[in-house]
Order: C-alpha cells, then sequence, then structure tokens
C-alpha cells in the first residue's frame, strides 16, 4: 500500500530568505529515511511540506503517482510526530490517540486505540491527561496517534530532542523496530547525527536548504562528498595539498613536500588544491623514526601535544612541523605503544582510508554545527 | 520497554523540603498587606451589609435602624422588585452571550491572525477604559439619538418604521452594556487563545480535522478557561449595572442596580441591602453552577 | 525562636481574621442610632466673631460668574463684593448635584452631630423640610438678615415646613412647568396632554424628585398638591403607574432632560424654568408653558447646619444677598426666580429684557397658579417615596 515519496524541484522562500533550495528527493517506500542538518538548514521545512503545513513556493511533492503538492493537511495519508509531541491537552491518552480515527469516521475504533496503546506499551494509561505522563511516555502517545492512521508517510519531526540522553538511546532502538514492524516509511527529522545513524537507512544531508550528500550512514561516513559533511557527521582532519600526479588506481598529493596516495575512486577532484581528509580513528601514531611498509601514506617530524585518555580509546593531538594539529584516536586495545605530551611522533595511515575534497570549500564548515 | 517508565519515574525530582519557620513568617508577612486590605474593604462591608439587611423594615435614618433579624426582608423585597430582578439577569444574559459572539471571534483574529498589529489592536480593545463608563455611555446616547445619523440610516434602510427610535428601548440597553463589557470578554479570550501552542492546531489538520472541525474540538476546549472567565467578567458586573438602564432605557428597562442606588440614597437600608444580598447570592449561585457544568478544573 | 508548628496558613490566623470579621459584624448588628438631632443635645459655637470666614456649599451654576478671569480663576462678581465689603473669605464650593446626594454626604455628620465641613449649603424645599424636621439646622437670627424680612416675596414666606422662615432663607426660585421642543411637536398646554397624548408616547420624561412629579399627578386627579390625603395619594400613584405602563414616559430625570430636549429626543418634559430659559438663549425651538392645572413653586434655600462655626458670616452673606441690587445682578446670571422683593426694579438697570420676563419675575396671575408640595414627617416620607419608587420601576 506504500508507495515511494518524491519531492521535485521544491524551493521555499520566506520573506527575506530562500529556505530549501531547489530540492530533489526521493524516499522509497517503507524505508526509514533520515533529513540530518544543523538549525536553519530547511530541514523542518521540508517535513512540513510534505505534511502539508507549508505551501513550496516552487516545485511538486508525489506520493507515488498522487500528486500532493496542494493537497489540505488533513487530506494527505501523511501523519506527523511533532517536536514536543503537540498532544492535545485537554483530551486523555485514549482519546489522544483515538483522534485521527474519530475525524475519518472509523467504526469501532476502541479495540484499534487498545492495540496501539499495547505496541507502545502504555495501555494502563488511557485514563490520564498528558500532563501526567513523562517526556518518553508523551512521545510514545505521539507515537500512537500518528500511527494507528496507517499513513502512508510518518513524519517525525525531532522526536527525541526533549528527552535525556539515556532515553534517547532507548526510544532510537524502541522507533527502529516499531518501524521494522509496521513498514510505515518514517521521513525522521534530527540535528543530531547519531541518532540518524543510528536508525536511518538513508540520510541527506542538508545546509543552506540544499541536500549536501545523500546515501546510507556507511557511506556518508567512509567518503564524505563535501568538507561540511566530514565535519557535521563524525570528526575529520582535513589537511591542505596538491594534485601533482598518479600511480596506477591512486593520485599522488603533495602536503608540505612529502607524496601521499589517494585512491582515485576516493577523490572528488582530479588536480589542483585538494584538502586531504582523514577521520582521527584512521591514523596512526608510531615513535619517531619507525619504518613503515610500503603502501602506508606518512607524515613525519610531529610532536604530541595534547593527551586525553577516555577509557575505550585515547584522543591524542600532534602538532605537525607547520603547525597544524590532527586529532588521532587510538583504541586502547594493548597492543600499541602509549604516548605522552612531547613525544616526537610519525603519522601514518592506509591510503583507503582517506579522501580528497575540494579545496575550494570551507576545511570548517559544519564544525561549529555540531550540537 | 517496561525500563523506561522506570527511569521516567527515576528522574522525577524529590519533593521538596518542607518549609523552615523563617520562610512561614515571611509567608504571613507577604499576606498581611493583602489580607487586611480585604478584612478593612471587603470582609468589613460584606458582613454590615449583610446586618443592614436584617434591620427593621420600619427603621429610618431619622429614627434609626435596630437589629431585628428581620429575615422576612427578604420575601418582601423579591415581592416589590422581582420583575427588575429577573430583568436584570436576564439582561446581563442576553449581554453575555452578544459580548461572546462578538468577543470571540475578534479575541481569536487578535490573537491567532493579527500578526504584527496585535499590539495595535489590543490597544483599540482597551481604549475605551481610557475615558470614564459614564463618558463612554452618554456617547452611546448621543450615537443613537432620535436624530442621529444611526436612527436616520436605519429609517432610511426601512429597517426602523418612520416613528421608530433606538434610544430608550431594551435593545438600547443591552447594546450599551455588551459595548462597555466587550473588552472584559475580549481580554480573557485573547489571554487563553493567544495561550494555544500552534502546533497543536497543526496537529488537528494532520490528524484529518478540517478548520471547523480542529476548531471545534481543539481550539475551543482549549479556550474554555478564557470563555468561562469572560463570562463570569461580563455577567457579574452586568447583573449589578444601573447605568446603562438608567441613561439609555425607560422605567420599562430598569435594572434591580438602579433600585438598590436609589433605595439606599433614599436612605431605605434594609430593602437596599436585602436587594443586594440577594442579587449577589443569585450570582454566587449561578456562577458555581455554570463553573461546575463548565469543568473549567480539567481544563490546563 | 521556638520552631512553630503550625501550617503557613494556621487554622487560627484563620479564626482570628473571622473574629475580626464578625467583630465588626457585632457592631453593624446593633443597628443604627437615630440620626435626629436637637439643639439641646447638639450644641454649636459660633466663632465668627474672630474667624472672618465662610464655607459655602451650593448647586453648579447658581452663583453670577463675570466673563474674565482674575488670577486664572473665574471672577464671581456679588460674592467678591461681598468679601471685600465684609472682609469675609469665603469658600465657595459647587458640590450640590442632587438632593439626595448631597443627603447622603453629610447625614453621617450631621446626624452624629458632627461638623460638616460647611457653613451654608442649598437645598429645595422638601429636603430643606427633611432637615429641619431631623433638626440638623441652626436656628437663624432675623436681628442678623433685616434684608430677608424686609424682601422676602410674600409667597415664600412662611412654607409649612418652616413658617417663620427660621432655618431657611430662599436663594433662588423656581417653577416646575412644561418644557417642549416646537421642532418636534406642537404646544403642549397642559399636564393632561403631556402624560397622556399619544402622538408622544415614549418621548415624554418627567422628574425623578418625587414631590415634582407626584404634585403634578395629584393635581391631575383633582387633589391639592399643597394638602393631600391618603386616598388621594393612592388615586395620583394609579395615575402614575398607568402613564409608565403605556410607555407614555421614557424616562424619570434629573437635570440631564436639558440635552434629550435640546437634541429632540424628547418632544416634552417636566422641566424647571431656570434650565429652560438657559437652554432658549441657544435654542428659540425650546418653550415654557404655564400647564392649565397649575405649577409647581419651589425654593432653593440656604441653611446652616449644626456645628457650623461661621453662623453670624453666614446670616451677613444672607442679608446681603438680599440687598435688591445684589439681588438683581445675580437673578441676570442665573434665570430663576429672584425671591427678592424689589431686585425687579434695580432689574431695569442691569438687564431691561429681563424685567417683564415672567419667568424672573412672576407676575401675580402666574404665582396664584403655583402650589407648593405638602410637607410630609418622615415615616410618610418613606413610604411615598417606596411607592413612587416602585410605580416608576415599570
Amino acid at each position: 500500500m506504500t508507495s515511494d515519496l518524491v519531492l521535485e524541484g521544491i524551493s521555499k522562500q520566506f520573506a527575506g530568505h530562500r529556505a530549501v533550495d531547489n530540492l530533489d528527493l526521493t524516499v522509497p517506500a517503507g524505508s526509514f529515511f533520515a533529513l540530518l542538518g544543523p538549525s536553519g538548514c530547511g530541514k523542518t521545512t521540508t517535513l512540513r511540506m510534505i505534511a502539508g503545513l507549508e505551501e513550496p513556493t516552487t516545485g511538486t511533492i508525489r506520493l507515488g503517482d498522487d500528486e500532493i503538492t496542494g493537497l489540505r493537511p488533513y487530506k494527505r495519508p501523511v501523519n506527523t510526530v511533532f517536536q514536543n509531541y503537540a498532544l492535545f491537552p485537554h483530551l486523555d491518552i485514549f482519546e489522544n490517540v483515538a483522534f485521527g480515527l474519530k475525524r475519518r469516521k472509523v467504526k469501532d475504533y476502541k479495540p484499534k486505540v487498545e492495540e496501539m496503546l499495547d505496541l507502545v506499551e502504555l495501555n494502563d494509561y488511557g485514563k490520564r491527561r498528558p500532563g501526567q505522563l513523562s517526556g518518553g511516555q508523551q512521545q510514545r502517545v505521539a507515537l500512537a496517534r500518528a500511527l494507528i492512521n496507517r499513513p502512508q508517510v510518518l513524519l517525525l519531526d525531532e522526536p527525541l530532542g526533549a528527552l535525556d540522553l539515556k532515553l534517547r538511546r532507548q526510544m532510537q532502538l524502541e522507533l527502529k523496530r516499531i518501524q521494522t514492524e509496521v513498514g510505515i516509511t518514517f521521513v525522521h527529522v534530527t540535528h543530531d547525527q547519531e541518532e540518524a545513524m543510528t536508525m536511518a537507512d538513508t540520510i541527506a544531508v542538508m545546509n543552506g536548504g540544499l541536500i549536501e550528500q545523500l546515501g546510507s550512514p556507511a557511506e556518508l561516513y567512509d567518503l564524505p562528498a563535501t568538507t561540511f559533511v566530514a565535519n557535521f557527521l563524525g570528526q575529520s582532519n582535513l589537511i591542505r595539498g596538491a594534485i601533482i600526479g598518479q600511480a596506477d588506481e591512486n593520485l599522488i598529493v603533495d602536503v608540505q613536500g612529502r607524496k601521499v596516495l589517494v585512491p582515485k575512486a576516493r577523490c572528488r577532484v582530479t588536480e589542483g588544491e585538494v584538502w586531504l581528509g582523514i577521520r582521527p580513528e584512521k591514523v596512526f601514531l608510531a615513535p619517531a623514526g619507525t619504518e613503515e611498509g610500503d603502501g602506508v601514506n606518512q607524515l613525519l617530524g610531529a610532536v604530541v601535544t595534547d593527551v586525553s585518555y577516555v577509557g575505550v580509546s585515547t584522543q591524542y593531538l600532534a602538532k605537525l612541523p607547520w603547525g597544524q594539529e590532527l586529532t588521532v584516536f587510538e583504541q586502547n586495545t594493548g597492543a600499541r605503544d602509549t604516548f605522552r605530551a612531547g613525544d616526537a611522533v610519525d603519522l601514518h595511515w592506509r591510503p583507503a582510508h582517506s579522501f580528497l575534497l575540494d579545496a575550494a570549500q570551507d576545511a570548517l564548515a559544519g564544525v561549529e554545527d555540531v550540537e | 520497554m517496561s525500563a523506561v517508565g522506570q527511569l521516567s519515574a527515576a528522574s522525577q525530582t524529590p519533593a521538596p523540603p518542607p518549609p523552615r519557620s523563617g520562610r512561614r513568617l515571611t509567608a504571613y508577612l507577604l499576606l498581611l498587606p493583602g489580607g487586611l486590605w480585604l478584612l478593612l474593604f471587603f470582609v468589613v462591608p460584606l458582613v454590615s451589609l449583610l446586618a443592614a439587611s436584617l434591620y427593621d423594615p420600619n427603621g429610618s435614618i431619622e429614627d434609626g435602624f435596630s437589629m431585628t433579624w428581620s429575615f422576612g426582608n427578604f420575601a418582601d423585597t423579591m415581592a416589590d422588585y422581582a420583575r427588575p430582578f429577573g430583568r436584570s439577569l436576564w439582561y446581563a444574559l442576553l449581554t453575555t452571550a452578544f459580548c461572546l459572539l462578538l468577543g470571540y471571534p475578534l479575541a481569536y483574529a487578535i490573537a491567532m491572525k493579527a500578526g504584527r498589529w496585535k499590539n495595535l489592536m489590543l490597544a483599540l480593545v482597551i481604549a475605551p477604559f481610557f475615558t470614564s463608563f459614564l463618558i463612554r455611555t452618554l456617547s452611546w446616547k448621543l450615537l443613537l439619538s432620535d436624530n442621529g445619523f444611526v436612527v436616520d440610516a436605519l429609517k432610511w434602510l426601512h429597517i426602523l418604521g418612520p416613528d421608530g427610535r433606538l434610544l430608550a428601548t431594551t435593545a438600547a440597553v443591552v447594546t450599551g452594556l455588551t459595548y462597555n463589557f466587550l473588552p472584559f470578554m475580549v481580554l480573557p479570550l485573547y489571554a487563553s487563545l493567544e495561550k494555544i501552542d500552534r502546533r497543536l492546531i497543526e496537529a488537528g489538520g494532520d490528524l484529518f480535522a478540517g478548520p471547523l472541525t480542529t476548531f471545534r474540538v481543539v481550539t475551543l476546549p482549549l479556550s474554555m478557561p478564557g470563555v468561562v472567565a469572560g463570562t463570569l467578567l461580563t455577567f457579574i458586573p452586568a447583573a449589578g449595572d444601573y447605568i446603562n438602564a438608567q441613561l439609555l432605557g425607560t422605567p420599562k428597562q430598569r435594572m434591580i442596580g438602579n433600585d438598590i442606588q436609589r433605595l439606599f440614597s433614599a436612605g431605605a437600608y434594609p430593602t437596599a441591602a436585602a436587594l443586594s444580598v440577594t442579587l449577589m447570592a443569585a450570582i454566587v449561585v449561578l456562577v458555581l453552577i455554570y463553573v461546575r457544568r463548565a469543568g473549567t478544573d480539567d481544563l490546563v | 525562636m521556638r520552631p512553630r508548628r503550625t501550617p503557613v496558613l494556621g487554622r487560627r490566623a484563620v479564626l482570628r481574621g473571622l473574629g475580626l470579621g464578625l467583630g465588626a459584624g457585632a457592631l453593624a448588628a446593633c443597628g443604627i442610632p437615630p440620626a435626629r438631632q436637637s439643639a439641646d443635645k447638639c450644641i454649636s459655637t459660633d466663632q465668627s466673631g474672630t474667624q472672618k470666614l465662610l464655607n459655602f456649599s451650593n448647586w453648579p451654576s447658581y452663583m453670577d460668574e463675570s466673563e474674565e478671569k482674575v488670577n486664572g480663576k473665574t471672577a464671581l462678581p456679588t460674592l467678591d463684593a461681598f468679601q471685600k465689603q465684609s472682609g469675609i473669605r469665603v469658600t465657595y464650593t459647587a458640590d450640590v448635584n442632587d438632593n439626595s446626594e448631597f443627603y447622603a454626604k453629610v447625614r453621617d455628620q450631621l446626624g452624629t452631630c458632627q461638623p460638616s465641613g460647611r457653613d451654608i449649603f442649598v437645598l429645595t424645599d422638601w429636603m430643606a423640610a427633611r432637615m429641619v424636621s431631623l433638626g440638623w439646622l441652626q436656628k437663624l437670627d432675623h436681628a442678623a438678615v433685616p434684608n430677608v424680612d424686609k424682601y422676602l416675596l410674600e409667597q415664600l414666606k412662611s412654607p409649612t415646613w418652616d413658617p417663620n422662615r427660621d432655618y431657611s432663607v430662599p436663594w433662588q426660585s423656581g417653577l416646575t412647568g412644561i418644557a417642549y421642543n416646537a421642532k418636534v411637536t406642537g404646544e403642549i398646554g397642559s399636564w393632561a396632554d403631556l402624560v397622556g397624548k399619544s402622538e408622544l408616547k415614549g418621548r415624554v420624561t418627567l422628574l425623578s424628585e418625587m414631590p415634582d412629579t407626584m404634585a403634578i399627578m395629584l393635581r391631575l386627579v383633582g387633589a391639592d398638591p399643597g394638602k393631600f390625603n391618603d386616598a388621594e395619594w393612592s388615586k395620583a400613584l394609579e395615575k402614575l403607574e398607568s402613564s409608565v405602563g403605556s410607555g407614555q414616559i421614557r424616562r424619570f430625570t434629573g437635570n440631564d432632560y436639558v440635552q434629550d430636549l435640546n437634541d429632540g429626543n424628547i418632544a416634552a418634559c417636566m422641566a424647571w424654568s431656570g434650565d429652560v430659559l438657559a437652554l432658549q438663549a441657544d435654542n428659540a425651538d425650546i418653550k415654557f408653558v404655564v400647564p392649565e392645572e397649575g405649577l409647581n413653586l419651589w425654593s432653593d434655600n440656604m441653611l446652616v447646619p449644626n456645628k457650623a462655626t461661621h453662623k453670624a458670616n453666614a446670616e451677613a452673606l444672607m442679608n446681603y444677598y438680599y440687598d435688591p441690587e445684589v439681588a438683581a445682578e445675580l437673578a441676570a446670571w442665573v434665570n430663576y426666580i429672584c425671591p427678592v422683593e424689589g431686585a425687579r426694579q434695580a432689574m431695569e438697570k442691569i438687564d431691561p429684557e429681563l424685567v417683564d420676563n415672567p419667568l424672573v419675575f412672576p407676575d401675580q396671575a402666574m404665582l396664584s397658579k403655583t402650589s407648593s408640595f405638602m410637607p410630609l414627617d418622615t415615616a410618610k416620607a418613606k413610604l411615598y417615596e417606596t411607592d413612587f419608587n416602585l410605580a416608576i420601576g415599570g
């Protein structure tokens, strides 16, 4: 019964600024899709346009073959779990959940409501008012209230934002379980990259009204397409370099006189100035002068400037001869050397763990947006 | 999933420690000015009014009034003044209904649709308060006068007959009351409508309720505290008003306030007091029934 | 300090508050003492010898004013002349708007023999009569007011409620007759027309002061307002009730009929002569009629209340205003009936037009048609007030 949700050329112009800019997006039926980005990136506006709460300035929205662009919200087979839940404070939990069914004049809605309360494990709470429930319970009521309508698409607007960390973890798993169980398309808006990665099959990273990159969590993390994605999704070390040639399947990049290799498939540019990106956990430290085998990229002559021990790993800051500091996460497996501040070290990594981005992009994009 | 419940239970804040004596003293001190004020200007007058309603009805200012516990005063005055009494409650009811009909859309528009004009519109609602009640009612009199343009226009439109008039009619009194008490309806309505989370209205739309249904099942119930407050703030003073009946009506529109005012200044204390007490009691009873039925305590 | 165990608002505190309230109730439960005073119980002392002061409360627009201002204040020519001539400094306040209202203002003081803060105030006959019977007024010394004895109009010399003018001296007098707006209606010549003509339905007002309106009703049922019995009163009351019931009467008013009459909201009304005269100055359509059945003559009287400390000064002022020259000057401005004999001659010099105006100087023919309302003892007054009050309730 579900079909793909397709957004074509969607823009939304508010007085003075463009919240969403010519967006094309296809959300496959039955997928758990996340719209991830910092506040003001246009993700919530996009969600509200799908719900019908905002009208797009241009473009069309389709559900399968049906265009729903101009349809009033109450006529769309789409339901929303609102930020802060927006439960009706004057109705009890049962009536909140029954709300949509009653509006659609569904007869015999009572067993359906009971069943839904069962699903979210709130069967004993039907007679209570939303104000008497904890945040997590309210969240589940909001979910039940939307899900009971069996929408083709369920929209979730920062559904876990008001919960504390532990509860949020638990609810992430819970949401994923329910989505798998009901098989409805979930479109989930969040600014929390960890939340998006835990739950979503596909993530669209949005910034400034545009989609920066779309893909599975692993793809986005492993091979970010822009400096924004590299910084917003996890952390990245971006080192300035220039492409000076190629060898077999690799490009040769000059970094301050030292040559490093990057596989062609992991390069977004093929010539000129570049950012060489490496995730902190993919860089390794070795005492200065340690020889490494072929096929390993090396930067020499660094000094450890900061060590923080975080249990599962240790975070180092290593200063390169030209002053740039790289972040290095070493797993505390016990198999590798540990270092102290002031130790002279060399840095090395495997070419397949690095990526090249266009140097025209801002190396700090997305850094300050991570919350 | 059951762990969630436990978690949230544990995260609840513990009950606050019992207040200590210093704080208790502060509470007393804070209560003192208001308490004294109420005692002096509410309890004392109320008790003496109750007492006066039981004085000897044959007393006079000249010969004094003695306390004879004349409970018969109530029956006697009600026999004489049942009509203006009933009329007052009826006019107050009409006024409240008209204020609600006019005030709700107005308050709704200001709260939901006025945007940057909100403050200006609120100021305009309150603006009549910058002149005295009397002056406002007198202006109504001018406006509705037999040779005024309103009457002329209505005659021209054949809504009023050639001998028709607006002044000195029930319509004029109720219109005047409605005008004078409209802000008392609009302000609490505005306050409760303004407080409604817009997302609740969006949620109504999202859950298959059209605009009218959303209004009926979401907005209206959530604005009930404002409706209750507004109707009370309108009904209670309207029932006791006498200025409008005095200036815009005829003897046939006389309200109980006119009688009470007149009886007090004529020195018929027991009768006037008995009427006042009966009016108060009637209003209290009506309000209690109303608040019960409206179930305000259920609302957030 | 020993920590207290009582809750924040303890039972005892509530009880104490309740106790205070009940205490006040207990006081009120004793009733209200009589307000009647007598000369031997409530003794006033006159300090006029040492204090050249006088506090004078009067109705608005009841004192001649000059066009120009002196020191930013409106000059009151006759009063200013009195002050200059006598050396008595007068504090003049126009704070009497309504007899009943003023009564309410001073009754707590006068009823308990306390100073009211005024040395003279001016009230209409019926209220003055009530105050005489309450023993609230000081007896005047006729030797101190020779002009009053000499010039007071014959018809006003011995009202039934103060036969020797021991307590009261008329300030101005007036007639209660019919006024109509000629733009709206033809002439209304009688009280019977006023309360009976169907063209006037809903466009007539009567006065809310009981003696004014009831005197007319009594006339209409053939009784004499100056002397009537309970049966006649009942008939008069029925007459009033039927006029109200038929919708003939729009309202019962105080001074405020003036605006309605001027605007044409009402066609005709029971009116006071002075108001009409003032209105005529701006609106030629306003007419005053001496009705066939007769009309009421009344006075507003200067009274000296108990505990007023400047009685001699008050008497000096009364005597001064009974000087025909002064009286004429005042009458030329206030437009009411001048109670001072001889003022008419003095008026020749001031405003010859007013000399022949019967609303300022009524002729004998007119005066013969006037009567005053019977004085009532307090019990009767209260009974009649209640009757009247119920009758105008509709």
